[in-house]
């Protein structure tokens, strides 16, 4: 690391070096740069026909005091004088006589990537990931399978047989999507709606319900709360509840997986609201200084718990956020599954293959409550959730794809939706009838070896529950 | 929290001249808009109607606006335009990454260039002659105060000292633009804002010295300056902390009325720190008049700005907040001076953040605790010591204007160098603050255990005068 840093400054000190010894006005044609400037990706499997970019912007002038709105997208900046190029540390930046703001938000929102229409048909023109039959039915079935296992364990928890529960309502194409995009040596660091990513690499229906329980065959041995799940194998890293931790961890796994020369990268999710933590900020500028193979992927559905987006931020979304930090960005129409697997996979190319961040907004809307705890109608009407439930439903969206395809029949939706009822009632009694961990779990894995100090803290609860056995529940093993 | 909202929805609504309720959005538009169940039916009327709702719902998109059908023919959005959470989007059938950088850096705002002459356009403001000569005397104050606090540190008389060459004109530009209500937050090398508001070199010597006349009762390490009567906010070592002081500093501004922002300043290497983000994020989000000022002098420490960041610089971090911004010429006096003052009036007319990135370079070493030769070379330095020194391009163009002169600049120096001499002699001479003070201000009211620890220490001490300083009180 250190030589490493070492041989980074000494090229840079030998490029400022070169170019001081240009004077103080270059060629405004120069190459010295300390900062990136490629062009952005375009997707090779783009179908022929495609239009011509957007109508350029054009600048105009206001009086001094007014900030002048740009499309994000294309910046047309006129030099009053192209000889007035000259070195400030970070690269050639050109100079103007003009007082010029850059307007807080640029005129037109950043466009929303998006493959299916309402309807479920493909736009003309879209350029995108092509899926078959087996992926495409296999998203659908784990869509549907995330969608169920929502509505029974929102139940359960309602009668009290579990304690915490948080469903992914109208964030299916999300989570399905984009775990279908990727690889399974690719490293997952969710937040806690993503579920469905660890659904699609293999996690048991039955093993989501031993979490949910914290019974004796949880990987988490019962300590941490429900929907908080992890799993080793499938290289998916275990939730935690503080927001936003996990943003720079994965930026440290990416540089970890770069080190090693793997063909993986990692990849994190967060919510809207987790943009506003300090640590968002410390992963984006980290992973591109340290130039990591890292996606972000932001659900921004439009509320932090009670917090609706314009009182979260007053940017353009998190898309533009990219562009702060020198990282790819994309804006992803978040119910629309083509899209997200569409954007994800190429999001994972250009990682791996470039060593770079990418960053994913996938424009989405939280359907269900926040969680158990929540009752989201005092702070939002419900015919605007109907409407998102409805009109707006991922999962319907690409059924009718799919069906479209004739992947997909009425048949297999009953068959489906039925196995997987039965599936979750038959893990529900399993989880339920089983013993809590053992009470030795409550000391294990602080440290890896249990220090003096915890054996007898283990000692002593041991030695209070002989002396009032009453007082403690049968199902946990001594 | 539920006085907070009310009065935040208060405040939306004096802003808007309508009622928001917060608390009972029921439609991803307006209050009492139903949704449309299918928006590809709407007639192009009925569109625009649905583009310009978020405008009275979401201030902060006033950049949204309707767009009549050749319009967007033209622009060759056939798809529709749709609502999510946070205003309408279009949508594009395109995969499209944005690129990390734009394809030319964001210009840099500039009025004199190298040789002191006005560059071509008449976008700037207007300094008068007691003005400029006033700027320019404290650049050269400051730049002297530099070169001997520097030796006094080097000599061992004071602990440490950072220096502010080759950012004289940030600083003191930046000050001249502001108001004496205007609250300023500091990072540590920006002594020319508060040299400009009046304190004295003295002052400045006391607080090095941390004698018995520091304001700051000698409790923090040199250069931490701070004063209550020029709305100075002290100085703290922890990079970042003041920045989103600041915002909620300006917010209390604003929720009294008064004609004043809060200004903070804060280095490239402050721009990575967790609350550079979150004050930016808040400023725009509470809408707080406030501006911050980036010294981007290309280091921190020996860290250059292409192992800081990897955007172009910080000037486009501003939209990234819904911040508005701009990038100057560091080492242009007028340009700074222009950029702040229109800031100002931004931020406390329209009651919003602002954004300024000012391009310098730092000449100096980082502190005295610091060799800069180590990781960059010598003649980089002295380039931009020479060629490029704001001092000397505001010199000469004071003196186009005929308001200054050699015989100026001579009786200015040498009297600066005693003045300053003198203060270090005076500085030097005086008794250190109380032993007291080692144990008071903790809280207002010191409590038993602090008083306790206090009548410990006086104890020891009046066993063994020998091993205590003589020039501290007991």
């Amino acid at each position: 690391m250190t030589s490493w840093l070492l041989g980074r400054s000494s090229r840079i000190l030998i490029h400022q070096q070169q170019q001081l010894h240009k004077g103080p006005f270059l060629n405004y044609n120069s190459s010295c740069s300390s900062f990136r400037s490629t062009e952005p990706f375009r997707c090779r499997d783009a179908l022929p026909g495609k239009n011509s970019s957007p109508t350029l912007f054009r600048f105009w002038r206001h009086e001094s005091t007014k900030a002048e709105a740009q499309l994000e997208l294309e910046q047309d900046v006129t030099e009053d004088d192209p000889k007035q190029i000259i070195d400030f540390p970070g690269g050639k930046v050109g100079f103007t006589s003009e007082m010029r703001f850059i307007s807080e938000s640029p005129q037109k929102r950043v466009p929303c990537y998006r493959v299916l229409d309402g309807n479920g048909e493909i736009l003309k023109y879209s350029d995108y990931v092509q899926v078959g039959k087996e992926m495409g039915v296999k998203m659908y079935s784990d869509m549907v399978t995330l969608q169920t296992m929502d509505s029974i364990f929102y139940e359960v928890q309602r009668q009290g047989r579990i304690s915490f529960y948080l469903t992914q309502m109208g964030e299916e194409a999300v989570n399905i999507a984009s775990a279908a995009a990727l690889s399974p040596d690719d490293i997952i660091l969710p937040q806690y709606r993503e579920p469905g990513v660890l659904l699609w690499r293999g996690f048991t229906l039955q093993q989501f319900v031993h979490q949910c329980f914290g019974n004796t065959h949880d990987f988490g041995k019962g300590r941490q709360m429900p929907i908080h799940y992890g799993s080793n194998k499938h290289n998916y890293f275990t939730v935690s509840s503080p927001i936003a931790t996990q943003l720079p961890q994965a930026v440290g796994a990416a540089y970890s997986l770069k080190m090693d020369g793997k063909s993986a990268c990692a990849v994190t999710f967060c919510g809207d609201g987790a943009t506003s933590e300090g640590d968002f900020h410390a992963a984006m500028n980290f992973a591109a200084v340290m130039e990591a193979p890292v996606v972000f992927i932001c659900r921004n559905n439009g509320w932090a718990i009670s917090t609706p987006v314009e009182d979260q931020f007053r940017s353009d979304g998190i898309v533009v956020k990219g562009k702060a930090y020198g990282i790819w960005s994309i804006r992803v129409d978040g119910n629309d599954a083509l899209a997200v697997y569409s954007a994800v996979h190429t999001a994972r190319e250009i990682a791996i293959r470039e060593k770079r961040p990418v960053l994913i907004e996938a424009l989405t809307y939280r359907v269900g409550h926040h969680s158990t705890s929540d009752d989201s109608t005092k702070y939002r009407g419900t015919g605007e959730i109907e409407y998102w439930k409805t009109a707006r439903n991922p999962v319907n969206r690409f059924k009718r794809w799919v069906e479209r395809n004739d992947w997909w029949s009425d048949k297999d939706e009953l068959e489906l939706r039925s196995s997987v009822r039965k599936q979750l009632m038959h893990a529900i009694q399993v989880a339920e009838k089983a013993q809590k961990p053992p009470l030795e779990d409550l000391f294990s894995d602080v440290y890896d070896q249990l220090p003096s100090n915890l054996q007898e803290q283990e000692r002593l609860l041991r030695k209070t529950i002989q002396k009032h056995p009453k007082d403690y529940p049968s199902d946990v093993p001594l | 929290m539920r006085k907070f909202t009310t009065i935040f929805s208060h405040i939306k609504s004096t802003k808007m001249n309508f009622s928001v309720s917060l608390l009972h959005r029921s439609s991803p538009f307006c209050p009492n808009q139903p949704p449309h169940p299918n928006f590809k039916n709407l007639t192009w009327q009925n569109r625009d109607s649905l583009l310009l709702f978020p405008l009275l719902c979401s201030r902060h998109f006033a950049s949204t606006t309707a767009q009549n059908p050749s319009t967007l023919n033209a622009l060759q959005d056939h798809y529709q335009a749709i609502d999510f959470p946070g205003g309408a989007v279009q949508f594009i059938p395109e995969m499209r990454f944005i690129s990390e950088s734009p394809k030319e850096r964001i210009p840099c705002y500039r009025v004199l260039d190298d040789n002191g002459q006005p560059i071509l356009g008449h976008n700037f403001v207007q300094v008068s002659k007691e003005v400029a000569v006033k700027m320019y005397t404290d650049m050269v104050t400051l730049r002297s105060m530099d070169t001997i606090f520097y030796e006094a540190q080097r000599q061992g008389r004071i602990s440490f000292y950072v220096t502010a060459i080759g950012e004289e004109a940030i600083n003191v530009a930046s000050a001249a633009a502001l108001a004496m209500d205007d609250v300023v937050f500091p990072q540590y090398r920006e002594a020319g804002v508060l040299l400009w508001r009046g304190f004295t070199l003295q002052e400045f010597a006391n607080q090095l010295f941390s004698n018995i006349y520091d304001y700051g009762k000698g409790r923090q390490m040199p250069a931490h300056y701070g004063s209550k009567k020029h709305n100075y906010f002290t100085v703290a070592s922890t990079i970042a902390t003041q920045i989103s002081h600041a915002v909620g500093a300006a917010y209390s501004l604003k929720m009294d009325k008064k004609d004043a922002c809060a200004v903070t300043y804060f280095g490239d290497g402050g721009s990575s720190e967790g609350d550079f983000h979150a004050a930016l994020n808040f400023a725009a989000v509470l809408e707080a008049p406030v501006i911050f000022i980036c010294r981007n002098n290309g280091w921190a420490i020996s860290t250059p700005i292409s192992d800081q960041f990897r955007s172009d610089g910080v000037v486009v971090k501003g939209q990234a907040y819904g911040v508005r911004s701009i990038r100057v010429d560091g080492n242009d006096a007028l340009a700074i001076y222009s950029a702040i003052q229109a800031a100002r009036q931004m931020a406390i007319t329209e009651e919003r953040p602002i954004l300024i990135e000012a391009l310098t370079y730092r000449v100096g070493h980082h502190t005295t605790s610091d060799d800069s030769t180590k990781y960059r070379p010598a003649n980089e330095i002295e380039w931009w010591r020479v060629a490029r020194d704001p001092v000397v391009r505001f010199r000469k163009w004071i003196e186009k204007h005929g308001w200054w002169n050699d015989m100026a600049e001579s009786e200015l120096i040498n009297n600066l160098r005693q003045q300053l001499l003198h203060t270090i002699q005076e500085a030097e001479g005086v008794e250190k603050p109380p032993l007291a003070d080692s144990f008071s201000d903790v809280y207002d009211v010191a409590p038993s255990n602090l008083r306790e620890q206090e009548q410990w220490l006086k104890e020891i001490v009046r066993k063994q005068p020998q091993e205590y300083p003589t020039n501290i009180s007991v």
